[in-house]
């Protein structure tokens, strides 16, 4: 809206000036010649019976370039205004949506629900049934997702948690070159709800997940790493968007841990 | 036919002459006119842009606005006992699921709070609680459905030991039980999407906390 409102005043005096000025030509030899009306005089120059042919051309000559500018500049509006609305639309477009256009990825909450539900929160090795997990039954205790780089695995029974709290958990293969690591690392490092791992045994070089939702990719370059943080980080949290990420466990090692007893701190 | 065509559009042709210095003015107020009416429209629908979501805000004495005031006094008490148990209870279990509860309805409260902002509204109602609910009589000595006693809340705050998580565990399952029975009221009676949302979500959370609650009341009792 506020980038058409400049847009029109500023094209509609190139639109005036363009009829000014043969207008403000005119009057100086016709006021020679002693009558305001011969308009075509200057162009054609001569006298006489061609007169009257010469306007004819002369004012279509003038109806054209307005038109075209008119055009022009409708065009133009049209485009902006239709170009912010759109942009506007898709900004708006809900999560699920933008996600589900992201090529390749498998949306878990639609082709298969049941595989999320679970009854409450269970100790000890779970198993899942995709691999990395996407959601499901899980541990009392969620992987702290405050932005952790893992260098080792980690227990998929914390990070479903995660996930569960609204965490996007990138997984890779233990043998991804190092410059890829870094530029996923650098993805993850210092940004709540994210957490990064390596994963044995991925079908995939890296392996995205959010709660219901999974997306496999070649190469840590591939533009479709960050429309899938921008679109379910946090999004695709079940309990809300103030799900905790801190006060979770900071250690690797698949076999999920029992909480340790810690001293009241009355 | 041709004849009198041909003088006609010669006519017609050398009257543009003349008239042209009139038509290029006619033509710019025309352009003027046209640029004029795009202005009014665009502020028109900017105007109607910016009125129509004050218009249609709930009211004071609306449900969202009840379900907003009285949920956040509900929430702020079960944050209350979530950070008891968080600090004082036995089972790491417990202390877990306490901070999640306390920090996820500190947050609730804070997106309740902001609709109320957004509405215009008062944080703070002139009717009684839960008058916005249709069957409201469910208030007892001035506590929603499902809040803990003053007494209660003092014995939570003095327990030891393993005695806080079993008083907490009690206390949050009868909270998160009144907590959805509200949550339902407000569901069946709004439209309004984005308290929808929050409610599914809510009402999701607490059902599935319920689950976990009961598990460990059993573990608490060992």
């Amino acid at each position: 809206m506020s980038i058409s409102t400049p847009g029109g005043p500023e094209r509609r005096p190139t639109l005036v000036s363009t009829g000014k000025k043969p207008a403000a030509g005119r009057p100086a030899p016709d006021a020679k010649a002693g009558s305001g009306k011969p308009t075509g005089s200057p162009r054609a120059g001569g006298k006489g019976p061609r007169k009257p042919v010469t306007p004819v051309k002369v004012s279509q000559g003038r109806a054209w370039g307005p038109i075209a500018l008119f055009v022009a500049v409708g065009v133009l509006a049209a485009g902006i205004i239709g170009y912010g609305a759109w942009a506007s639309f898709q900004g708006s477009k809900p999560w699920d949506k933008k996600a589900n256009a992201i090529d390749g990825i498998v949306n878990i909450r639609k082709t298969d629900k049941t595989s999320l539900d679970y009854e409450s929160h269970k100790s000890g090795p779970l198993t899942y049934k995709y691999s990395p997990p996407v959601g499901g039954v899980h541990n009392a205790a969620w992987q702290n997702c405050m932005g952790d780089v893992y260098d080792a695995p980690i227990a998929s029974e914390h990070a479903v948690h995660s996930l569960e709290h609204g965490a996007v958990w990138i997984t890779y293969r233990p043998d991804l070159p190092k410059d890829q690591v870094d530029k996923l690392a650098g993805k993850v490092r210092g940004v709540e709800k994210m957490l990064m791992s390596p994963y044995e045994g991925l079908d995939k070089p890296i392996s995205l997940q959010a709660w219901g939702y999974q997306l496999k990719v070649d190469n840590a370059d591939d533009k479709r790493i960050d429309e899938f943080i921008k679109d379910l980080r946090v999004n695709a949290s079940v309990e809300g968007p103030t799900a905790l990420c801190n006060q979770g466990v900071t250690a690797t090692g698949t076999t999920p841990r029992e909480l340790q007893q810690q001293p009241p701190t009355q | 036919m041709t004849a009198p065509t041909t003088t006609d559009t010669e006519y017609d042709e050398t009257q543009p002459a003349p008239h042209e210095g009139g038509r290029a003015p006619a033509r710019r107020y025309g352009v003027l006119a046209l640029a004029a009416l795009l202005v009014v429209g665009l502020l028109l629908g900017y105007a109607g842009g910016l009125l129509t979501p004050r218009l249609t805000r709930p009211g004071d004495a609306s449900v969202e606005a009840g379900f907003a005031r009285d949920m956040t006094t509900h929430h702020a008490q079960a944050v209350e006992m979530s950070l008891i148990a968080y600090r004082s209870a036995t089972l790491p279990e417990v202390r877990q699921i306490a901070v999640d509860i306390a920090t996820g309805q500190q947050g609730e409260i804070g997106a309740m709070q902001t609709w109320l902002r957004e509405w215009g509204l008062s944080p703070t109602g002139s009717k009684p609680p839960m008058s916005w609910m249709s069957d409201g009589a469910t208030v007892k000595d001035g506590l929603m459905p499902g809040m803990a006693t003053p007494q209660q809340m003092a014995a939570l705050r003095d327990a030891k030991g393993i005695e806080v998580d079993r008083q907490f565990l009690t206390l949050m399952y009868a909270h998160h039980l009144g907590g959805i029975h509200m949550i339902d009221a407000a569901l069946g009676e709004t439209d309004n999407a984005e308290v929808v949302r929050v409610a599914e979500t809510m009402k999701a959370t607490q059902q599935s906390e319920l689950n976990n609650l009961r598990q460990l009341q059993a573990q608490a009792k060992g």
